[in-house]
């Protein structure tokens, strides 16, 4: 019975832009253009709450991950002409290095200490892009970024032109992202991250290194939302300093605390609000903001754990971990 | 050669010198307390053992290698387990899931093998698997492997992280105040279970307040006060010691 309720869940979410074109035909472009900027959220979500949810440390930087992969591919796809494969690979690497780099010093601070160190982190990379004219043109932005291709040198290519082509483009990294994810937090890799998490002196005494883990997970985190930044500016074609402001901090711990810090499902559920709820609510213009505002504060006064543990609840299974 | 041998340890707190030139070597096989009034540096001495605090002075040598400042991690890989004063579990990990972490990094730690869930991996976790059910049974948890350990009593979590402890069949294995706080009945079943360690010949080296626990099964009990050493011998030897008679009662 869940099993084909998911079947059902998953051929729907493949066939959208169908179902899209069926259902909403005026407002085809309007409603895949709100999927595909989901999924990609959705994505750039999971690769926060690596951190967040399952380390335990609050970064703030999450931004300058993004921005970095994001200023990378574009500076590679229209000053360089690289491939889309080429520069998406550069650009999750070229976050993950920087995530490197600061990480070491960064995981030397304790909590509070750790998450203004990565706020400072964001702003500078913010000031960075805003001011260093002759890499990123600053606020005139970097236009002309090419549609994706897709294909390896020498074998067929695929370019990535219409918008249910971008929709599934942005639907399987979000796949890959969400596999990851799985993988990386459950089993033993999972185990260690969550015993660094939950006590890490103990994590200490079982053999656990967690500096180890904690740079593991925002390594990975950083690379894969360099790698979301990538696909974020092939699809609007643009990239502008203020994709990475300190406010894409905010949405992100809006969803990942909304949906259900440290849970696959709530993460997912809570991209999902966070970017079609608001959406939906423009049929009520006036009064979106108050709605969407009140729908807030009663899931946090409802169900501090997020939305996640409401689900769990309404379905009477045992508590994630 | 000593399994363990600390050589003039010295650890100081802005002045306070917790741990005072401390002499200590643990044979092979053998079941050692250590005692001494509050505050005396029993904790400050297994914390600079296991590399949770840097000493100031001295050196620890396990199996004649160093320890002095090495990371708490690596010492627990060498063999080295530990379990603290206050209960400490991983309360969102269920009971059984806790004590499969503390095998699991004692094992094939690579990055993509993990990810991978290599056949290897999977083996050697159906193995952990069994021996943490073997070890759940011998503290009397078998039907709380799957709870949430944060669930579990104050004795429970207790028994469960001394049952974490041997996870990794460690060759030393500190035990911080185990029968504090723990009721009369869990503390004969826990003294059991620590003979029975002994007698597979394990080595231990137990820091305890409970004198009917350290008097009935130590071969050798070490006194510390003001972070000395003052005093070393068999049970029976220290209880009548004017020494230590005078460290915990007064002259």
């Amino acid at each position: 019975m869940r099993r084909a309720a998911t079947l059902v869940l998953a051929a729907a979410v493949v066939a959208a832009p169908w179902l899209v074109a069926a259902v909403v035909p005026r407002q085809q472009r309007y409603v895949l253009h709100v999927l595909i900027f989901t999924a990609l959220v959705a994505a750039l979500a999971l690769s926060y709450d690596l951190v967040v949810g399952h380390v335990g440390s609050l970064s703030l930087a999450h931004p300058a991950f993004f921005g970095v992969g994001a200023y990378a591919a574009a500076i590679l796809a229209t000053r360089a002409h690289w491939p889309f494969l080429a520069g998406l690979l550069a650009a999750a690497l070229a976050a993950a290095l920087v995530a490197a780099l600061v990480g070491v010093p960064l995981f030397r601070l304790t909590e509070h200490a750790f998450a203004v160190g990565t706020l400072g982190l964001a702003l500078v990379a913010g000031i960075v892009a805003n001011n260093w004219v002759e890499v990123t043109r600053g606020p005139l932005c970097i236009t002309g970024i090419p549609k994706p291709v897709l294909g390896l040198p020498g074998g067929p290519m695929v370019a990535i032109t219409t918008l249910p082509g971008y929709y599934w483009l942005a639907l399987a990294a979000l796949a890959a992202v969400a596999l990851l994810y799985r993988r990386l937090t459950t089993f033993r890799l999972g185990r260690a991250f969550h015993a660094v998490r939950d006590n890490e002196p103990l994590a200490g005494a079982a053999g656990i290194d967690p500096l180890r883990y904690r740079m593991l997970a925002f390594t990975i985190g950083a690379a894969l939302a360099g790698g979301v930044g990538a696909l974020y500016v092939h699809y609007l074609s643009v990239m502008c300093p203020e994709e990475m402001t300190v406010a894409l901090t905010v949405n992100l711990l809006v969803i990942v605390f909304l949906g259900g810090v440290g849970t696959l499902r709530g993460v997912l559920v809570g991209a999902i609000l966070f970017t079609a709820l608001p959406e939906i609510l423009r049929l009520a213009p006036t009064w979106r903001l108050v709605i969407y505002g009140a729908l807030l504060l009663l899931v946090v006064v409802r169900s501090p754990e997020g939305i996640d543990s409401l689900l769990r609840r309404a379905t009477g299974a045992r508590p994630a971990r | 050669m000593a399994l363990l041998e600390i050589r003039g340890l010295v650890k100081r707190f802005l002045g306070v010198t917790a741990v005072d030139q401390v002499d200590l070597a643990v044979e092979p096989g053998e079941l050692v307390s250590l005692i001494g009034p509050n505050g005396s540096g029993k904790t400050t001495l297994f914390n600079c053992v296991t590399g949770y605090l840097a000493a100031d002075g001295g050196r620890v040598l396990f199996r004649g290698r160093d320890l002095t400042n090495v990371a708490p991690h690596r010492v627990a890989r060498l063999g080295v387990a530990r379990t603290f004063q206050q209960v400490s579990v991983f309360p969102r990990l269920s009971a059984l899931e806790n004590l499969l972490v503390f095998l699991q990094q004692h094992q094939e730690e690579h990055l993509l093998a993990r990810l991978l869930r290599t056949r290897r991996l999977r083996r050697l976790e159906a193995e952990a698997v069994e021996r943490a059910r073997r070890l759940l049974d011998l503290v009397g948890l078998t039907d709380k492997a799957d709870a949430g350990a944060g669930s579990l009593s104050y004795g429970q979590r207790k028994l469960l992280a001394f049952a974490a402890a041997l996870m990794p069949d460690p060759d030393l294995l500190l035990l911080d105040e185990p029968a504090a706080a723990v009721n009369p009945t869990m503390i004969n079943q826990l003294k059991d279970h620590i003979l029975a360690l002994h007698r597979q010949g394990k080595t231990v080296l137990l820091v305890e307040h409970n004198m009917e626990v350290v008097m009935d099964i130590s071969q050798r009990v070490v006194v510390l006060d003001h972070g000395q050493k003052i005093a070393e011998g068999s049970p029976e030897a220290i209880r009548r010691d004017s020494r230590v008679i005078e460290a915990y009662f007064g002259r």
